[in-house]
């Protein structure tokens, strides 16, 4: 066990196998909560293989090598667990929030679940849930807004392709060819373990060594991220039967590891959060009931996406609006009064965050991902501190948001005109 | 150790606080009882224009200030409106609680109502709805809920285009005057603060807030309506939506409907995960849920899937409710029983989430009801109460809706 400061609530361990526990000690709480992080997702995959991550992510509630998919679900619910799981493009998390006395027991469940048994007739009907969820998926014009967005964008790099892989991909795939993606990722070294709540860190770790000390080592995660180029242009995309018509104006931003990601995110909040310059000059301006900025990361890249959702009649209007926002705030200087507002909401949003094991167990998975190790609430605290109306100037030079973007129109109305 | 406080305020307010010492910030909801079953039928939709526009300026600033004001503190709020409540939510730290309850009283109290804010208001409205046709489950509950509750209780909160488009700025400030006043709010505050504290800062804030008599607390008239309606859209899924008449929260068999919502729809050992998408492969999403209005019941089940799989699915899912009756298991109730106890313990550790179930026991009960009392109820569940509940509750009284490219065979289900 690694000590880290007095002070520190975090306890370090590596298993000899490789495995990595993360455990953050809470004892105000009365719960707790654990998850299985595994590095890996829809960036990782091959162009023939796309969706298999998250394919894979459902396939591991059916069957382990204790369990059938039953005894998966009841022992879940025996412990009244809040448990889910999530595949990104860069990573797989499979979690359960529990009442304290109930943590072992919920480690051990998840950790035979991360040895799981793909079965055959189980492959086959999960094949048709996900392709259900694909289907689901088409149905939402945000959802093929943003499948469109990343397609055009991030053209000839993994990160184009849908979580949920397409629906070819997702037909063809053999349960061999998932057998073998979960062999060469689901491995120790690749993996870890993180626990918040009201817990002792020796029994997790006890715990920890009886359910995954017998893992075989594998290697970890093959080096094979390339980062991507992001493309400039215009991108249409005609859908008849949508009401609305969705149009993005998208920019190079600051990836999750990059000094100005904080900054990043605090020009995402005054441009397009709440009590935004979009939110006044925009919406309330009656040319569209939705439009924000987010700040999209990953481990080697981000994206600003300016959006809004609007009649189809509407669209340059708002395309407009979101330009002229985009212009004033790269040239005219973001107000001291803007940054401190957002260091408020985010000090009240932290202190929130520190009150429920689910929600630090999300964070500390996202530190340990992207930095490789957690940072406390006050260590995130300092970084929103961080930010200045100076870090805001840097940034645009750096990112700029006025010019090379990539336009993006998804809806019923062919707009704007391409060749 | 938690500390529950129910007070009546001198001003009018019925108070309800937890005091949670160790926490580190403050949440709070104030209701105001009025809703969208307070409209007049022709301005279907003005509630929630005066939700977005109360907040648009006061006697001392504008609507940009007041945000400002708000962020300043750093104080996350928003606010909601329902059929016979409209909700008004704030989380802030502790040392900025006052400042926060000051900034509500003074939009709640001085509102302004500017004429351009209304406008832009209204035109949103009209947007949102034409925005709506795009979201196939939110449409399907819009639909399903009017076949549910009725003229009254079904009414969605944008209104209807024509109804929505009728609101001028009068109508808002007459439905404020009228319904905006300390008898009519409800307060609930969870978080590491005295009570008796709450108590004096609400007084303050809001005495002599109209009339401090009590009102708003009688039910509306549920109107249910049996029948199987189809809605054609081009989609890739069909969506399902059906429902049948519940039993509202002060009921005694209202801990068996939440104990049956557990058996059907609790977690993924639950009986439609398990018997529509594990079984099958059917679907998604499936699930089941209820609402209740004041003194009323619904109990909702839904899925969506692709055409060729509707019937199949319907058919699935009210076998699934059907066959509660006969084989019901005394270790799927147990799960049912341990996953409504074990959730309660785990988000008690949210004050957000111990504000917001509070502010329900003051509306339902009148009450702040301790979660060990609730849970009491639950744990005394048994298979008899099921059946018995499932007996007075037959699925020959079921308002479905359906929407996409093919309705449902007209034998599905029976």
């Amino acid at each position: 066990m690694v000590p880290m400061r007095p002070e520190s609530p975090y306890t370090l361990h590596t298993l000899p196998n490789g495995l990595r526990i993360v455990i953050e000690r809470m004892p105000d709480v009365r719960s707790a909560a654990a998850g299985f992080l595994v590095r890996t997702g829809a960036r990782d995959e091959t162009p023939e293989l796309a969706g298999v991550s998250h394919f894979l992510e459902h396939m591991c509630f059916k069957g382990s090598p204790k369990r059938d998919w039953q005894r998966i679900n009841i022992e879940f619910d025996e412990m009244g667990s809040n448990y889910n799981a999530f595949t990104s493009e860069e990573r797989t998390f499979y979690y359960g929030w529990v009442r304290r006395a109930d943590i072992e027991r919920q480690i051990e469940l998840l950790a035979d679940m991360m040895r799981a048994t793909l079965p055959p007739e189980e492959f086959s009907m999960e094949k048709n849930v996900i392709l259900e969820e694909i289907a689901m998926a088409n149905d939402r014009i945000e959802h093929a807004a943003f499948d469109f967005l990343r397609e055009r964008i991030f053209e000839g790099h993994p990160l184009a392709w849908p979580v949920l892989g397409y629906e070819p991909t997702v037909r063809g795939l053999a349960r061999d060819a998932m057998a073998d993606y979960f062999a060469g990722r689901y491995t120790p070294e690749n993996m870890v373990l993180i626990v918040a709540g009201n817990v002792e860190p020796p029994r997790v770790i006890d715990a920890a060594a009886e359910y995954c000390g017998a893992w075989q080592s594998g290697g970890s995660r093959p080096a094979v991220r390339t980062r991507p180029v992001l493309h400039h242009g215009t991108g249409v995309k005609t859908i008849d039967r949508f009401q609305q018509q969705i149009v993005a104006l998208n920019y190079p931003a600051a990836s999750t590891v990059d000094p100005l990601y904080e900054t990043a995110n605090a020009i995402a909040s005054i441009l397009g959060g709440d009590n935004s310059r979009f939110f006044w000059n925009i919406v309330q301006a009656g040319l569209s009931p939705r439009a924000g900025a987010y700040h999209l990361d990953y481990a080697d890249c981000g994206l600003m996406i300016l959006s809004g959702q609007c009649e189809p009649a509407g669209a340059e209007q708002l395309t407009e609006a979101m330009r002229r926002e985009a212009a004033r705030i790269r040239h005219e200087p973001v107000a001291e009064r803007e940054v401190q507002r957002v260091k408020n909401k985010r000090r009240t949003a932290l202190a929130v965050e520190a009150e429920a094991p689910y929600y630090r167990l999300v964070q500390i998975m996202d530190d340990v991902d992207s930095r490789g190790a957690p940072r406390t609430v006050e260590e995130r605290l300092a970084a929103v501190d961080a930010v200045s109306v100076k870090s805001v100037a840097e940034y645009f030079e750096r990112f700029p948001i006025d010019r090379d973007g990539y336009l993006i129109s998804v809806g019923p109305r062919h707009w704007p005109q391409t060749n | 150790m938690e500390e529950l406080v129910q007070k009546q305020l001198d001003c009018g307010i019925e108070l309800g606080v937890v005091h949670v010492p160790g926490r580190h910030a403050v949440a709070m909801e104030l209701r105001v009882l009025c809703g969208m079953a307070d409209e007049p039928g022709e301005l279907l939709g003005l509630a929630r224009i005066a939700e977005e526009t109360i907040s648009k300026g006061t006697a001392q600033r504008d609507g940009r200030a007041l945000s400002d004001a708000f962020d300043e503190i750093g104080a996350a709020h928003s606010s909601w409106v329902g059929r016979e409540a409209m909700g008004f939510t704030c989380l802030c730290l502790p040392e900025f609680f006052e400042r926060a309850l000051n900034l509500h009283a003074e939009f709640l109290r001085t509102a302004t109502f500017p004429q351009d804010a209304v406008q832009v208001a209204v035109d949103l409205a009209r947007q949102e709805l034409h925005l709506l046709e795009d979201d196939a489950q939110s449409l399907v509950e819009k639909f399903l809920a009017r076949q549910a509750f009725g003229t009254l209780l079904g009414r969605h909160p944008l209104g209807e285009p024509e109804t929505v488009s009728r609101v001028r700025r009068d109508d808002v400030v007459e439905f404020w005057r009228r319904f905006f006043q300390a008898g009519r709010m409800q307060a609930a505050v969870a978080g590491p603060i005295e009570p008796a504290r709450v108590a004096d800062l609400l007084d303050a804030a809001f005495a002599g807030f109209g009339s401090s008599l009590r009102a708003g607390r009688t039910s509306f008239p549920l109107d249910f309506s049996p029948r199987r309606t189809h809605i054609f859209k081009e989609l890739e899924q069909e969506q399902i939506g059906i429902c049948f008449p519940g039993v509202g929260v002060r009921s005694p068999q209202y801990p068996t409907e939440r104990v049956l919502m557990g058996v059907l729809s609790g977690g993924m050992s639950g009986r439609l995960f398990t018997e529509v998408r594990e079984k099958q492969g059917l679907v998604y999403w499936v699930g089941a849920w209820h609402e209740n209005p004041r003194d009323a019941g619904m109990v909702f089940l839904g899925a969506s899937t692709t055409p060729q799989r509707a019937d199949r699915t319907y058919a699935t899912l009210l076998r699934e409710v059907d066959r509660l009756s006969d084989d019901l298991m005394q270790d799927e109730l147990n799960r049912a029983v341990t996953g409504i106890v074990a959730r309660t313990e785990t988000r008690g550790d949210i004050t957000r989430a111990r504000c917001g179930e509070m502010a329900d026991d003051l509306f339902h009960y009148g009450r702040p009801v301790p979660p060990a009392e609730k849970l009491s109820w639950v744990r005394a569940v048994t298979i008899e109460h099921v059946k018995r509940y499932l007996l007075e509750h037959p699925r020959t009284q079921l308002s479905v809706v359906t929407l996409g490219p093919r309705a449902l065979e007209e034998t599905s289900g029976r």
